[in-house]
Order: C-alpha cells, then sequence, then structure tokens
C-alpha cells in the first residue's frame, strides 16, 4: 500500500474516532453520572435501552441511522427543512461511530461514578459547597481515573467501528474511507499485504490503547482513603 | 455558648422508625444508645443528608426542616460541622486543601482560623501530607479541624472515637475536650460509650430504637442504665496543680482534691480521668494509714442493685455540688457499713486505678 494511502486512512480513522470520542464523552458520562446517581421510574429501561447498541448487530444500528436520517426520516430534509449532511459524509461516520461508542462509555463512566462514595459528596455539601461545585470538584476528580478509561474505550471503539458506519457513511476512499472500511476493502480487492500491513498498522494502536485502559483501571490509587 | 435545638421528627428506616422529640440547650449534647438506636440517622437528618417524612429541626430559632412549611435547607446552608466516624476527607486533596475546603470565608479572619485550629489539634505540621499517609488519630483531627473551620452554628461528633483503638481514643477525646473548653462550639456528639459521653457532655439523650427514652444530666441518667456485668465508669475532670513522684495532684469542681498519674501531664492543663466503679473502695470510721493516695469523703446518695452486687452512688463533699462516684460492693458490705442514703463514707481508690485523658501540651 501507498504510503500517501495508508497516511490518508489513517488521517480519516483518526479524525473520525476522535470526533466520535468527543461526542461520545459529554454524552456518556453525562448519562454514566444520571444513572449512578439518580433514582427514577423507568430506569431499567432507560439502562436497556442505552445498552441495546453493545447487542444489536451494528449493521442493524447503522440501517436505523440511515432510516432517522434518510430525505423522509424524523430527522431527514424533509422534517427539518434542509440537509443536515449525515448521509455518505464523514460526518455520518463519526455519528455512527459515536452511537456505537455511547454505551460503552455511560457503562464505564457509571462504573467510576458508583465508586465515588456519595457520603464524600455530601460533606462537601455540609462544608458549603454548591451541588455543581461538588461535581466539579469532588466527584469528577475522584472519578478521574474511571472516566480516562470511557473516553478512551470509547476511542478503541470507534477506531474498530465498521457495521454502522459502512450503512450510514459508506466506504468511500478519502471521505469515510476508515481503516476498518480499508481492511475490509483490500481483502475484497484480494490485496492481502495491503489488507495485512493495515491490521498490524490498527492492531499497534489498539495495543496502546489497551494497555494505557489496563493502567487506569487497574493501578492502585496512591490516594485513596 | 450555646445553641438551641428543637427536634420533632419522623424518619421511617428498614428497622424502625426515628421518633425523636426534644429541646435541647446545647453546650455539648450527648446521642448515646446501642448500635443501631437511630444515633447516626439523626445527625444525618440535622446535617441534611437524610430527609425527615415529618417533623421539624430547629437551631438557634432557624428552622432547618419543616414538614409543614416545606422548608427544607439543603446541607450547604445550615451551617452544621460534621464529623463521622470515618472521617470522610477527600482523598484527593492535601491535609491543608481538606481544611481550606471546609472553610467557608477565607478572610484575614479564616486564615487566622485555620492557622489556630490546626496548632491546637497538632495539625500544623500535617498540611502538605496527602490524607492517605494519615494514621487514624490523625484523620480524626484533620476532619475535626474541618468541620471547625467552617465556623458551624453547630458541631456533630458521629462516634469520632469509635474507629480507634484505646490509647489513642483516649488521646483523641483529650483534644476534643480542648476544643470543647477554647471554643465553645455548641456540638451534639454521639457515642455508645458512656464514659465518653460522661467527660464529654453535660446533657445527654439516650435512644432505643429510635426514640428518646431517657434525658438529662449524663452522670444521672447513664448510671441509671448502666450495665450490671460490666460496672461503670465515673469521669471526673479537674485542674493539675502539682506533679510529685509521678502523681499528679488535680483540683475538681468544688475544691476536691484527687490523684492520678502524672505521665504526659503539666501543671496548669485542664485534664479528665475515668475510674472504674469495681476500683472504688467505700470506707467508714477510722481506716488509719492506707496506700491508696485518694481517699475522697463522700455522702450516699442512692444504692442500687446490679445482679449480684451493689452501685453506691455517694456525691462527693465539696464547696457547691460536688460530683458524683459509684462504687460497686457486695450485699455483705453494704450490711458491715450500715450503707444508706445519708451515710457519710471515704471513697477510696488509687492512683494507678485513674485512665487520665489528656493531649499534648505545648
Amino acid at each position: 500500500m501507498e504510503p500517501a494511502v495508508l497516511l490518508e486512512v489513517l488521517s480519516t480513522t483518526l479524525r473520525v474516532a476522535s470526533c466520535a470520542a468527543l461526542v461520545a464523552a459529554p454524552c456518556g458520562i453525562a448519562a454514566g453520572w444520571w444513572l449512578s446517581r439518580k433514582e427514577f421510574p423507568g430506569k431499567s429501561v432507560v439502562e436497556t435501552l442505552l445498552a441495546l447498541p453493545l447487542v444489536l448487530p451494528p449493521v442493524a444500528v447503522g440501517y436505523l441511522l440511515l432510516a432517522l436520517f434518510a430525505r423522509d426520516g424524523w430527522l431527514g430534509e424533509d422534517a427539518l427543512g434542509f440537509d443536515p449532511g449525515v448521509l455518505f459524509t464523514w460526518k455520518g461516520a463519526v455519528l455512527a461511530s459515536a452511537t456505537m461508542a455511547l454505551p460503552l462509555v455511560a457503562r464505564t463512566a457509571r462504573a467510576a461514578f458508583d465508586g465515588v462514595d456519595p457520603r464524600l459528596e455530601l460533606m462537601a455539601r455540609t462544608a458549603g459547597m454548591s451541588p455543581w461545585r461538588v461535581r466539579l470538584c469532588v466527584t469528577l476528580p475522584l472519578a478521574r481515573r474511571g472516566l480516562a478509561a470511557a473516553c478512551m474505550l470509547g476511542f478503541g471503539r470507534a477506531l474498530g467501528e465498521f457495521g454502522a458506519t459502512v450503512v450510514v457513511a459508506g466506504n468511500i476512499p478519502g471521505r469515510t474511507q476508515t481503516i476498518a472500511l480499508a481492511i475490509f476493502g483490500e481483502i475484497q480487492l484480494g490485496r492481502a499485504d495491503a489488507a495485512m500491513q493495515l491490521v498490524a498498522v490498527v492492531a499497534a494502536l489498539a495495543f496502546v490503547l489497551s494497555w494505557s485502559v489496563e493502567r487506569l483501571q487497574g493501578a492502585p490509587r496512591r490516594d485513596t482513603r | 455558648m450555646s445553641s438551641r435545638l428543637e427536634v420533632d421528627i419522623h424518619l421511617r428506616q428498614r428497622q424502625f422508625t426515628l421518633q425523636v422529640r426534644c429541646v435541647a440547650e446545647v453546650r455539648t449534647l450527648g446521642v448515646h444508645g446501642a448500635s443501631g438506636s437511630g444515633k447516626t440517622s439523626l445527625l444525618e437528618a440535622i446535617a441534611g443528608w437524610r430527609r425527615p417524612d415529618a417533623g421539624r429541626l430547629v437551631v438557634d430559632g432557624l428552622a432547618l426542616h419543616d414538614s409543614a412549611r416545606r422548608i427544607d435547607l439543603p446541607p450547604e446552608q445550615r451551617g452544621i460541622g460534621h464529623v463521622p466516624q470515618d472521617a470522610l476527607l477527600w482523598p484527593h486533596w492535601t491535609v491543608g486543601r481538606n481544611m481550606r475546603a471546609g472553610a467557608r470565608r477565607l478572610d484575614s479572619a479564616g486564615e487566622a482560623l485555620l492557622a489556630r485550629t490546626a496548632e491546637m489539634l497538632d495539625i500544623d505540621k500535617l498540611l502538605e501530607r496527602g490524607v492517605g499517609s494519615l494514621s487514624g488519630g490523625e484523620r480524626q483531627r484533620v476532619a475535626l479541624a474541618r468541620a471547625l473551620v467552617g465556623r458551624p452554628r453547630l458541631l456533630l461528633l458521629d462516634e469520632p472515637l469509635a474507629a480507634l483503638d484505646a490509647p489513642l481514643r483516649r488521646r483523641i477525646l483529650a483534644y476534643l475536650l480542648r476544643v470543647r473548653d477554647e471554643l465553645r462550639v455548641p456540638t451534639v456528639f454521639v457515642s455508645h460509650d458512656a464514659s465518653e459521653v460522661q467527660a464529654m457532655c453535660d446533657e445527654v439523650l439516650v435512644l432505643d430504637s429510635g426514640r428518646v427514652v431517657a434525658q438529662g444530666e449524663p452522670a444521672t441518667v447513664l448510671r441509671a442504665g448502666a450495665d450490671a456485668q460490666a460496672g461503670f465508669d465515673n469521669v471526673l475532670a479537674g485542674l493539675v496543680i502539682e506533679l510529685e513522684d509521678g502523681v499528679a495532684t488535680l483540683e475538681l469542681d468544688g475544691g476536691v482534691r484527687a490523684r492520678v498519674p502524672s505521665r504526659g501531664l503539666e501543671p496548669g492543663r485542664r485534664i479528665a480521668f475515668a475510674v472504674h466503679s469495681d476500683e472504688v473502695l467505700l470506707a467508714r470510721g477510722a481506716t488509719g494509714v492506707i496506700s491508696a493516695r485518694n481517699r475522697l469523703p463522700a455522702r450516699v446518695e442512692c444504692l442500687a442493685d446490679v445482679g449480684g452486687a451493689v452501685r453506691v452512688d455517694a456525691r462527693l463533699v465539696a464547696q457547691g455540688r460536688g460530683s458524683l462516684l459509684s462504687a460497686t460492693v457486695t450485699r455483705g458490705a453494704v450490711e458491715e457499713l450500715g450503707l444508706a442514703p445519708g451515710a457519710e463514707v471515704e471513697c477510696v481508690f488509687k492512683a494507678s486505678a485513674c485512665r487520665v485523658w489528656s493531649a499534648p501540651g505545648r
């Protein structure tokens, strides 16, 4: 595979995965906090809906997004009055990857918030801090390792996303072709060496990510109570 | 300084309903009872960590909670200082940062209070340390300091000594006594240990299954409920006036003098000490010379049958109202000595039988 093409694929992949992680992280962290700290009617239904992308075939999730953003879909051109520019663009790839990453981020973030003793937050309130200051100064810093791991897992999930992305964004070289789509393309064209080169690159990226997540989640905290 | 605390709350728990109704003028109010009697729930309701199902909580005229008027102040507006059993220090901050976070205002007066509190509790050398490296006693002192620098209208101490071993408990209790005597913050002190309550408090509420079963002066209330088998700790406080040959002479309330081990004490310090009722002998008539360093004249107030023995409560003869001292004796001794209310006796105990609660001097 020519270096220029490889760089282009890598650039598209990192751009899409980073943007997807940036979209999924705040949404997933907020959802994780909400599920960890609040009790409300129908909570189990929300939890199940949020977990759906983890168990549904990614192609099915992609198809639902495709239907949603189609011209006559609920978020399509006819409903909005303008073209949201999602389908078969890199934004579509971001949307599909973020959707698939969101449950993973939310579940990991929830576990991170569950690990923070709510009485530490109550103590901060008693010391005079407002609820928002407590979240910023106590909850988020204490959950930071788990939240960083959540973001990395979201990035990793987006990095390897294939099924939903190919349906929503297609496999357009230079525009929407991420590394997973490129490997599929090379295999279909019978170019085994090029496919293996891409596999080696994505394996190296995955190794660094997994190692970082393990370090964040497994390392003992120096500041434990 | 005192606060008027009015409590009339219902709070449904898993095993019982906490139903507390009392009015107390709080200087240091003890809340005593067995595990699961509702002590911590009461404190958490005052702090705003639990919402009562009905009722009202008022401190010095300020309604913290009033179901009828739909008032429920959030914890940050209650002006409460809270020291729980497990300290609950924020683990990602240093000792100094924990204390600063507890201070509601950090103007020059706030900085001065912070420095004074750190010095009083001997944590001024720990300010840069992470809280993960602190010992149990240091954690409790930091938690206490954090609560005090917020200038609370009411300080809640929830079993602050329960997680500590006996020597450390005595040491931290001495710090609590110092805070009580020097800063005079109205305090609610929860403990299942009767001697701690006696040492700290001027009034006590006794809880059982979520209800107040007794309220009054600790020496009287706690003696009435003392466990017959375990005996009873007499807790007395006094000023160190002299040190000699390993013995410190204390002046108790009303000018009574008592002698205790002098280790770690210095003249001019106010301390508390405990002596168990089993260690106190009663004598009548001429006893000659004996080795025990304490022979305190007293008058018997009441006798109570406690299992196989008799607990005799005697008030020390003093200028004004002396302290109450309990001795556990056999029925035979009661008959032989002719013990009855009004009888004049001597309370005899060795200095070495006294357990002294004292913070290190400066």
